[in-house]
């Protein structure tokens, strides 16, 4: 392994190249050594393939991050533990269902935003799974008899349908459903972000509403797609289907490179409960000075550890880290240094005397307004 | 952007201006980012203003496993990207200062950007704009030049020079964004 990879400037283009490898090899499998490859859909191939570059470089390059690695370390190495097998599995499971089924975090800053999230992320993730459990054939129906339908998931047969049902219509209309939560969701977030004057002060706009803008133009031009061929008779759809192969072709490459990024990283938040906090908010570490709790063994040492890798030298002449001590504490001791305030008071009444002994406290009197002439104030000063 | 946030501490009245003005900042959801203690209540009445130092290669963002914390181009370090925190509190055993906070509801870190969207146009942040007795400023870089020469004393304690790694122990009172 190590001398392959000298074969390439980083661990990053090495995964990349066989990343590619693997999907033109794929590709050379499934369309007959190449030989009935769908010009039409020739730009959906050198989507799938930049973004699978830019997810694996980008994801590379992330977990190389020492914070990042060390967190994937311990994660590993907690799974791996059988004693913690009970601890594992539920914050494993937590995490799945709180955050990403139901990512109830977002609901908690706000419904609406809660909604806007939900509706963006299903939509999404259910479009991606039935364009590609469909085009790339695990997925598909077999007629039984004249009234039945059979999915049929990876080769497996699964349920049954009548074919005129309720289920049956819910799932071949199903990218128009996901679809729609798309466009409801996307609007939902551009009539935030374009209303409430918070968001308005901090968001970076071409960060924040570009993956919102290409979106909605997948999303729109695909139900055109829909509307044309079952009301319309099939007019335009050429160039239609065209139209929505460049937005999604826009939306693969833009995808590992901007905000949509975070679907991947999410999953980590499973180390959280695993590895530092068994139950929210319950700390078992005790501050050094003041003895509150406020985080846990594991993770201090993790803390120690990535600062000391990037040389943060944040050791105290008593031996002791900073991170040994809780937030108010580490507040306090910057304070108690810079204003001499470690040796005894002279009394609890009097100035405090910084370590220069050139500062006294002035409010009492204000300042000349001399002072604040630049010129003046610096011969003043020196 | 060539404005600095100074502080002294000693100045600081413990009137709370400074926590109530954050509170009403843009997108701070009612919620201060800034903090006002009292060194040592059973010793002194002193208290103390603290805002994050915007460190130039911040610990908070080193730590951070899900690199949520983004520096902008004027070298403010702002709160965790809502998209990325995975809400681990890293970043608040890490930062050397203990500044940035975390909401345990929402899972997501918050801390004191200066108040980006307003000192980005060289406006003073909330709390050095109200702050009554001076010990949050927002000046000019010579002004903090001049004030700074007269605790120059500081940075030599022990006959050192302080480092972007151990500055805390040189009684760092200044504070801000270069330009350069
Ligand atoms: S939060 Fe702490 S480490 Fe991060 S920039 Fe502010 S002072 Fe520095
Ligand atoms: S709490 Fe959020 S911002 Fe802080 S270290 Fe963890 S992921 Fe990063």
């Amino acid at each position: 392994m190590q001398q392959l990879e000298r074969s390439f400037y980083s661990k990053a283009s090495m995964y990349s190249f066989i990343v590619v490898m693997i999907l033109i090899f794929l590709m050379w499998i499934g369309t007959g050594q190449f030989s009935h490859v769908d010009i039409m859909l020739f730009g959906y191939v050198i989507g799938s393939l930049v973004f699978a570059i830019g997810i694996t470089v980008r994801m590379v390059s992330w977990s190389l991050r020492p914070a990042t690695q060390q967190m994937l370390k311990r994660s590993f190495v907690n799974m791996r533990n059988r004693k913690r097998k009970k601890r594992n599995i539920t914050s494993i499971l937590k995490t799945a269902v709180d955050n990403i089924v139901l990512q109830k975090f977002i609901f908690k800053r706000g419904i609406y935003r809660g909604i806007t999230h939900w509706l963006i992320a299903w939509g999404c993730l259910g479009s991606f799974a039935i364009t590609f459990g469909l085009t790339f054939g695990w997925m598909h129906f077999s007629l039984i008899d004249a009234e039945t339908y059979q999915m049929v998931v990876m080769g497996i047969p699964t349920i049954k349908m009548a074919a005129d049902g309720f289920l049956a219509q819910m799932i071949f209309e199903g990218l128009n459903i996901t679809a729609m939560m798309l466009l409801f969701g996307v609007l939902m977030a551009l009539i935030r972000r374009s209303t409430n004057k918070d968001v308005k002060v901090t968001q970076r706009p071409e960060f924040d509403l570009m993956p919102l803008y290409i979106l909605l133009a997948v999303t729109v031009t695909g139900l055109v797609l829909t509307v044309s061929y079952k009301f319309l008779g099939g007019w335009m759809h050429n160039y239609m289907a065209l139209i929505h192969q460049i937005t999604v072709v826009l939306f693969l490459v833009y995808f590992p490179f901007g905000k949509l990024f975070h679907l991947p990283i999410r999953p980590m938040a499973a180390g959280v409960p695993m590895n530092y906090q068994e139950e929210v908010q319950v700390d078992t570490r005790g501050c050094r000075r003041c003895n509150t709790p406020y985080s846990s063994d594991d993770q201090i040492a993790d803390v120690k550890e990535v600062l000391g890798l990037q040389s943060f030298d944040l050791q105290l002449a008593d031996g002791s880290y900073l991170s040994d001590y809780c937030p108010a504490c580490r507040r306090r001791m910057r304070v108690m240094k810079q204003l001499n305030l470690e040796s005894s008071l002279e009394s609890p009444y009097a100035p405090i005397q910084t370590m220069t002994d050139v500062q006294v406290p002035g409010f009492g009197s204000p300042r000349a307004d001399a002072y604040y002439d630049n010129s003046k104030g610096e011969k003043e000063n020196d | 952007m060539n404005k600095i946030m100074y502080l002294e501490f000693e100045r600081c009245i413990g009137c709370r201006a400074c926590q109530a003005a954050c509170r009403e900042c843009g997108d701070h959801d009612a919620k201060e980012r800034n903090y006002v203690e009292h060194v040592d209540f059973m010793e002194s009445r002193q208290t103390f203003p603290m805002m994050c130092m915007q460190c130039k290669d911040p610990a908070c963002a080193r730590v951070c496993p899900a690199n949520a914390i983004q520096i902008t181009e004027e070298g403010v370090v702002l709160s965790a990207s809502e998209e990325k925190c995975i809400g681990c509190r890293n970043c608040t055993f890490g930062c050397p200062f203990g500044i940035p906070k975390f909401d345990f509801e929402a899972n997501k870190m918050y801390k004191c950007d200066m108040c980006y969207d307003r000192s980005k146009h060289d406006i003073a942040p909330m709390c050095a704009s109200v702050c009554p007795s001076d010990a949050i400023r927002f000046i000019d870089f010579d002004e903090m030049q001049s004030l700074r020469r007269r605790r120059t004393q500081l940075n030599l304690v022990e006959g050192k020079k302080p480092t972007e790694q151990d500055k805390w122990k040189y009684v760092p009172e200044f504070f801000g964004v270069y330009s350069d």
